[in-house]
Formats: structure tokens, sequence, C-alpha cells
């Protein structure tokens, strides 16, 4: 084919330059489509060393005596009894929220009102105790059955905007934080203000409205609660029908659609689920840890919600025990705070550091990368 | 002749599965070389291989007799070579030339962007005058046909400076007529000196166009041959190793029963425009597969969503018998009727590929309380039938029932599917391009399934875009054109009536 080979030279005529490859050239990545778990487990693993490594490194810069930092960080927070105490007794609200994050994640809603529907949780069990509702045994049960309705309600108004009207539930229910929280501000600052010292908080609760403290002086009733709700949740999304159903709606919802999967009934039911659980959330802290409504007790929750649910991928297990590594971070940062006047920022940077460690992890989970260099 | 493209002894492998063993190909200038073979033998891999994607483990690889390592697609496109693949790399929303641009040398030259871009349209139009394509440089890609978006991602390859050209199955998206267009371009493009790699499971392209052939069986090049020179029997042979039970040939003179669903008057509200469908008129009967032959994109796919109450907007009657009106039916109690459905679009419709093999078997039949109580979701049973099923059904590749369905290859993805629809002997079969992208034995498994529907009284609609599918299976053939059945053909239908038919309208 004589006429062929004369059109090639034009190959020839542009000789293909030969760049020296960079360093960075001699590596290629591909998707990884599927790795053993202990794989998955090593990486989080190393990964996690390496987020405590750097904020170590951070801390000691900070004037934090190397030698003090595992007694102070590790040693302290989980063998004091005092500082377990401590960490429980912040965990039990951050389960409640991780999970409340996770059941919402799961159908494919981003729940950003956590603290919206926290705070409305809390205002309804300080409804009950502020008109004094119902005999005094039956108090507590009813308070936090106020609290899940009223989480629950307030979860439904996103909800029925996106299912309906296609509103986007990211600004929807973030925004409604605002209205709950400016809400709150009003009745402390309002009708429900303290009448002993005009203070902007409710009347402390009475002995029988808060939650028992059964070992030692935490709120082992607030953990037990969260505990119990990790248990259901877990057999929710674990072993339920609904649990299949939500996986279907999360990995394909038209496919889902198509082979049946009541779509929209399991979305609103999750998001539902998510308000009542945040409502919770709101109830044990205002009965098992500050024993009255104040004006500012939900900050910081929503962020940590959200941050949990992503750490545990949504598993309401993981949600439990990524819940009390973080409670121990703040109690970890809090001694911190008070023996080595590190700035409570710092606590917050350290958290951030090691959630970017972790969710960095996820690339080396999904792809591998390779040598470009071929043996022959 | 010069090679222009060798690969020698090419290994690879993805998580422990061995994609690729020893594998040697090489394309000359100025031919059309064909790479022939069942899905999951190879041919994608190897040919990923040479356009840079995939680094192999093993082998060597050489352009215009010199050795060459590749770092991705940019290492190959100075290499001058360019791929299209199968499923198009286009970016929707741009212009042709905005995506032309892209990987063109123009991307990063001298001048202002809007300079640039309109050198490069004159380029583009030049070209596509030169191999007869008709294509505007300033049209949006989401406008353009697929057929279109194929000479687009040509032109993009070629404008970008390849001389040697992979083509992943180009012609499996393509009417006939298309096909025969662009296999006559490529064939033209061979002949001027480009070294052209067609890669394909359809015989007949390989036979009327391909200069030489290399068939792959199981991750290995089996052999490379002249298809002039050898018989089909013998390249089916060479593909799939042993023969291939061909599915029979509908029966004749069997009536069918009575009117299943009757689906009268139905139009997809439309906000302007022609609505994409424009009033059906079906009738299914029981033990009859009624096949519905027709351009891809005339309301097929719109048809199938209303069948499978995807669409609530619809207008028009859909009655089952013995049930009536099956609009007001919820999904899950349409499948409590056995109403079974074989979408198109696998992995968006039929699948969840990010959930297990035994999750998408077990959520076809959970409503009906067949794997426990709505507390309890009864797995083991579900494993156990999972299993079952698995098996009964041939779905190759499973090796463990909690492996992601996204890992499975096209045509066991497709055996799932049948092995969920078909666990229970289904009354109707809404079937979407059953074989659509299957080898010969997968595609023969499906078809062999919808005649044992059939066979056992079951409403079967094939819808296909593959009219030799619709003519060896129908006992009756409609054909759609433009939302509407155009015409109806008692089989045994004269081909040339039905293509007719098909393209009259459109």
């Amino acid at each position: 084919m004589a006429d062929a080979s004369a059109a090639v030279p034009s190959i020839n005529a542009a000789p293909v330059t030969s760049r020296r490859p960079l360093a960075s050239r001699r590596f290629a990545l591909e998707l990884r489509q599927q790795m053993p778990w202990r794989r998955q487990a090593l990486i989080l693993g190393v990964s996690l060393i390496i987020g405590m490594g750097v904020s170590a490194a951070i801390l000691v810069a900070a004037g934090v005596p190397a030698n003090e930092l595992l007694n102070e960080f590790v040693l302290q927070t989980l063998f004091d009894k005092q500082s377990i105490q401590a960490v429980l007794f912040q965990a039990a609200p951050m389960i409640l929220v991780g999970i409340a994050a996770s059941i919402a994640f799961r159908a494919r809603f981003w729940n950003l009102g956590l603290e919206g529907q926290m705070i409305w949780g809390a205002i309804g069990a300080t409804a009950i105790s502020f008109f004094d509702v119902g005999p005094a045994a039956l108090r507590l049960p009813l308070m936090l059955a106020m609290a899940m309705a009223l989480g629950l309600l307030w979860a439904m108004a996103p909800t029925l905007l996106k299912l309906k009207l296609g509103v986007n539930e990211i600004i929807s229910s973030l925004m409604l934080n605002y209205i709950a929280s400016n809400f709150l501000l009003h009745l402390v600052y309002g009708a429900w203000k303290d009448p002993k010292d005009s203070f902007p908080y409710s009347p402390q609760f009475r002995a029988f409205e808060r939650l028992p403290e059964w070992f030692g002086n935490v709120s082992t009733a607030a953990i037990g609660l969260a505990l119990v709700v990790a248990l259901l949740a877990w057999w929710f999304v674990g072993i339920s029908r609904a649990g299949l159903y939500l996986r279907f709606v999360d990995a394909n919802p038209r496919m889902a659609d198509a082979v049946g999967v009541p779509v929209r009934r399991m979305i609103f039911s999750a998001v539902l689920l998510s308000g009542a659980l945040s409502g919770i959330a709101g109830f044990v802290v205002v009965a098992g840890q500050e024993g009255r409504l104040t004006q500012a007790f939900y900050a910081g929750y929503g962020f940590s919600g959200i941050l949990i649910a992503f750490l545990a991928r949504n598993n309401p297990l993981a949600a439990t025990v990524v819940a009390v590594l973080v409670a121990a971070l703040f109690v970890a940062g809090r001694n911190l705070q008070v023996f080595y006047q590190i700035p409570f920022s710092m606590v917050q940077l350290i958290q951030a550091i090691v959630v970017i460690c972790v969710a960095s992890s996820d690339f080396f989970i999904r792809h591998r990368i390779r040598s470009v260099v071929s043996k022959t | 002749m010069a090679t222009a493209l060798q690969l020698t002894g090419i290994g690879k492998s993805f998580d422990g599965f061995q994609a690729l063993t020893d594998a040697d190909f090489d394309a000359r200038w100025g031919e059309v070389h064909a790479l022939l073979g069942e899905n999951g033998a190879g041919k994608s891999s190897l040919m990923n291989i040479a356009a840079g994607l995939y680094a192999p483990e093993a082998g060597r690889m050489w352009v215009d007799d010199n050795p060459v390592q590749l770092g991705g697609p940019r290492d190959a496109a100075r290499h001058r070579i360019g791929m299209v693949h199968q499923h198009f790399k286009l970016v929707k929303p741009f212009t042709v030339a905005e995506n032309i641009l892209l990987g063109h040398p123009l991307a990063t030259g001298e001048g202002s962007h809007r300079k640039r871009l309109g050198t490069l349209e004159a380029q583009i139009r030049a070209k596509a005058g030169e191999l007869g394509f008709d294509i505007d440089p300033r049209q949006r890609v989401a406008h353009l046909s697929i057929a279109e978006q194929q000479r687009v991602e040509i032109l993009k390859v070629l404008l970008a400076g390849a001389r040697i050209l992979i083509l992943d199955e180009p012609t499996a998206v393509l009417t006939d007529v298309e096909a025969e267009r662009l296999l006559s371009t490529v064939q033209a493009l061979a002949r001027s000196g480009a070294a052209v790699v067609l890669v394909t499971h359809k015989m007949a392209d390989v036979k009327t166009y391909a200069d030489r052939v290399t068939v792959m069986r199981g991750g290995r090049t089996v052999k490379t041959v002249d298809p002039k020179q050898v018989a089909v029997a013998e390249l089916v042979q060479l593909t799939v190793g042993d023969s291939v039970a061909v599915p029979q040939r509908r029966r004749d003179g069997v009536a069918a029963g009575a009117p299943r669903l009757t689906v009268r008057g139905l139009r997809s509200a439309a906000a302007g425009g022609r609505p994409a469908l424009d009033g059906i008129d079906l009738q299914l009967k029981a033990g009859e597969i009624y096949g519905l032959a027709g351009v891809g994109g005339n309301g097929q796919g719109e048809l199938a969503a209303a069948l499978m109450g995807l669409d609530d907007t619809i207008e028009g009657d859909i009655t089952l018998q013995d049930v009536g009106d099956l609009k007001r039916l919820s999904n899950a109690q349409r499948r409590s009727l056995q109403f079974a459905a074989i979408p198109a679009d696998r992995y968006g419709l039929a699948l969840a590929g990010a959930l297990t093999v035994a999750e998408n078997f077990g959520i076809g039949q959970v409503h009906a309380g067949r794997y426990g109580s709505p507390w309890r979701l009864d797995t083991r049973t579900l494993e156990a039938d999972a299993q079952a099923a698995v098996e009964h059904f041939d779905v190759q590749g499973v090796r463990s029932l909690g492996q992601k369905a996204a890992l499975l290859s096209g045509g066991n993805a497709q055996k799932l599917v049948l092995a969920r629809e078909f666990g229970r002997a289904p009354r109707i079969v809404l079937a979407h391009s059953p074989s659509r992208g299957l080898d010969v034995r997968a595609g023969a498994q499906v078809h062999a399934r919808l005649l044992a529907a059939r066979d056992a009284g079951a409403a079967v609609l094939l819808i296909s875009e593959d009219l030799d599918e619709v003519l060896a299976l129908a006992d009756r053939v409609g054909v759609m054109t433009r939302g509407r059945i155009v015409a109806e053909f008692d089989q045994p239908a004269d081909r040339q009536a039905v293509g007719q038919a098909m393209t009259d309208h459109g």
C-alpha cells in the first residue's frame, strides 16, 4: 500500500517531543472498584494518626510541653473518673444529633436544621415544665414526647417544601434555624424569663423534671437514653425493611421508585424521624445538663451532628462511637484551656484537622495510584 | 507496511480480576483493524491501555516502531493516538467548537480566546466538509443527536492530531444507515493513511469494513485473520469458543390469548412543542410478544416510563385485564400484579450499582413480604433466594452476594435484572432494548427468557431499536415514529416494509 505510507510522513515531519516526564507524570490514578474492609480500616486508622500527629505538633508549637501531651490528652481524659463523667455528659446530645443527621442523610436529605429542631425540642420540654402539665411521675415522659413532637414538626416544614415545591432543603432548613433561635430569645427574654433573678433563662426545673443521675453526679439517664436511641436507629437502618428501602433511596432514587420503593414516603419519614431525634437532643440538654431553657444551649450542635454523621458514614453505631470521641476531644480541650491557657478555638482547629485527614482518606480508598513504568 | 501501533504481552488486572493476559495487538497504517470479542473479553481494556487511560502491569507498546510509555491520555495524544469512547465524553451545555477546543493545541495558543475559537471553527468546518459530516461548530452538544455527537467526538480526536483512531463500539448506538455512513467514512480515513481500530462485537461490520480482525476471548488475543478469508461461522466460533444455542424462532400458528393490557390515547403533557408521546394505541395479548421497532428517540423511553409508572403527568388510559386502570396503582402494587420491567437504562432504572447483588435481587419481592416482616428483614431467605437465582439465571462474575452490582459486566448485570424480574412468573413483561450492549451469548440468553415468558402465557412488549431482534422474536410488529405507532405488521413481516415505515414518518 504505497499510497498509504506516502501519507504517513506527516508523523515523522512533526517528531514527537520526548519530554522527560515529571515525577508526577510517572504515576497514574485509577478508580478503584472495591477494597476489603480491613484495608479501608487501615487507611482510616493511618489518616487518623496523621491528623493526631499534626494536631500534636500544633499544640507543642502553642506551648504545651510535649511530654505532657499524652498525659493531658489521653490519660487524663480517658482514665480520670471526673473526665469520663464529663465526656459522657457531653456525649449524650452529640450521639443524638449525630444519629439524627445520619438518618436524614441516608434519605439524601441535607438536614441542616438540626439546631432549630433541637431548640423546638427544648422549648417543648420546657413548656411542659413551665405550665405544670400532668402528674409528677409522668412529667419526664411527657417532656420527652413533647420534645419529639415539636422537633418533628419543625423538620416537617423543609420536608414538605422540598417534596411539594422542590425547595432546596439546604437553604430552607438552615434558615429555619434562625427563626427558631430568635423565637427562643423571645421566650427567655420575655414570657418565660426566670422571675427570681430576671436573667434570660427559664425558671429552674424541679427535681422530678430533671433526668436522674443514677451513678455519680452525671446524668446517666441521658447517656442511657442516647444509647437506647442508637440501638433503635441501628435496628431501623440495619434490620428493618425500611432500612433496605432507605439504602435504595440513597443509592438510586429513580430506580428505587421503579421497583416499587415508596421513595417519597421514605424521605418524609426519615426526615421527620431526624427532627424528632434532634428534639430529644434538645430535651437531653435542658433536662439533663442545664436544668432550664437557656439562650444558647444549642450552639455548635448542628455542625457537630453533620460532622459525626460524615465521619461515621451515616452508621448509627459508628456515630455513637464518633460522638463519644468528639466529646472526649471537647473535654480534653477544656482541660488544656484551663492548664495551659490554650484558646478554645485551638480545640476547634484540632477537630477540623482530624476531619480533613479522615475525609482525605476517602481518596485513597476510592483510587489506586499506579506507577506508569511497566514490567516486561 | 509500517506498523502504527503495536502492543505485546499486555497484562492488566482490576482488584484481583485478570482482565488482560498476554494480549498482543498491532495495527498498520492505512488499515481498518477490527477488534472482535464478547462483552468482558478485554477489548475495551486493551484499547484503554493504548489510549493511555490505564497503565498496563506487563507488556510493551510501540507507536510507529518507537517504544513508548503512556502516563495518561495526554501522552497518547502526543503520540497521535485518539480514542472515541463508547460513552461520549462531551460537555453537553457547551458548543461543538468549545468541546473540540478541550485537548486541542489551540486551547493554549496565542491570541484571545474568541479569536482562537474562530480559527478552530474554521478548522472544524473544513474537516467536517472533508469527512462529509454536517456539523455546525456553534451548535450546543445537548441539541445534537447521538450520531452527531459521535461525529463531534471523531472530529475532536482528529483535530487534536490523531492518526491512530480507536473507535469503541461506534455502531452500537446508530441505526443501520448511520452505521454504514460512519464506517465508510472511517474506511476512507484509513485509506488516506491513518490507522483505525474498530472495537466491535458485530460480525457484519467486521466482514464489510475491516481489513484485518483480531479476536479476543477471556482477556487474551486469540487470533488475527483477514475477515474476507474466513466465514462468519468461524469468526463466531473464535469469539465465543464453543457454539451458542440460538433461541427458537417465534412459533407460528398458535393464537394469542385475550388482550391483557390496553393502552388508549397515551399522550405526554408537553409544555410546548411536539409531545414525546402523541396518542399511543396499543394492545398486548397474553402469550404473545409485541415488538415495537423504531429509530431511537421517537418516544420509546417515554412509553416505557409511562408503563413502568415513572411518569405521573401522562394522559390517556392504560387498562389491565381484570384490574382496570393501571395509572391508579402504585409501583409496588404493579409489581404485585406480576408486572416485570427490563428498562433500557440498566444502571439508571434497573439496578443500584452501589448496593449489593443480594439487595438488588431482593428489592423486587420484599414488598410482598417474601423476606420477612417490616420489622425484620429476613436476610437468610433473601440470600438463599439470591444465590439460587444467580445460579439459575447464570449470572457470572458474582464473587459474593455482598459484591456491588456495579462490578458486574453488562451482560451479567442484565441477567441479574432478569433474575429479579422473572423470579415469579410474570404476567406482563416490558423489555426495552433488553440485549443492547450484550454479546451474542448473553443476548441469546435474554431472548430465550423472553420467549419462555411468552410461552408461559405472559404478554410481552419488546421495545427495540434493533430490527433484527424485533423480527426474530415478535409475534406482531409495531413501528413507532414521532410518539405514535404508525404501522403494525403481522409476522412474518416484510423487513423492507418495516424499515420503510421506520423512516417514512421520521
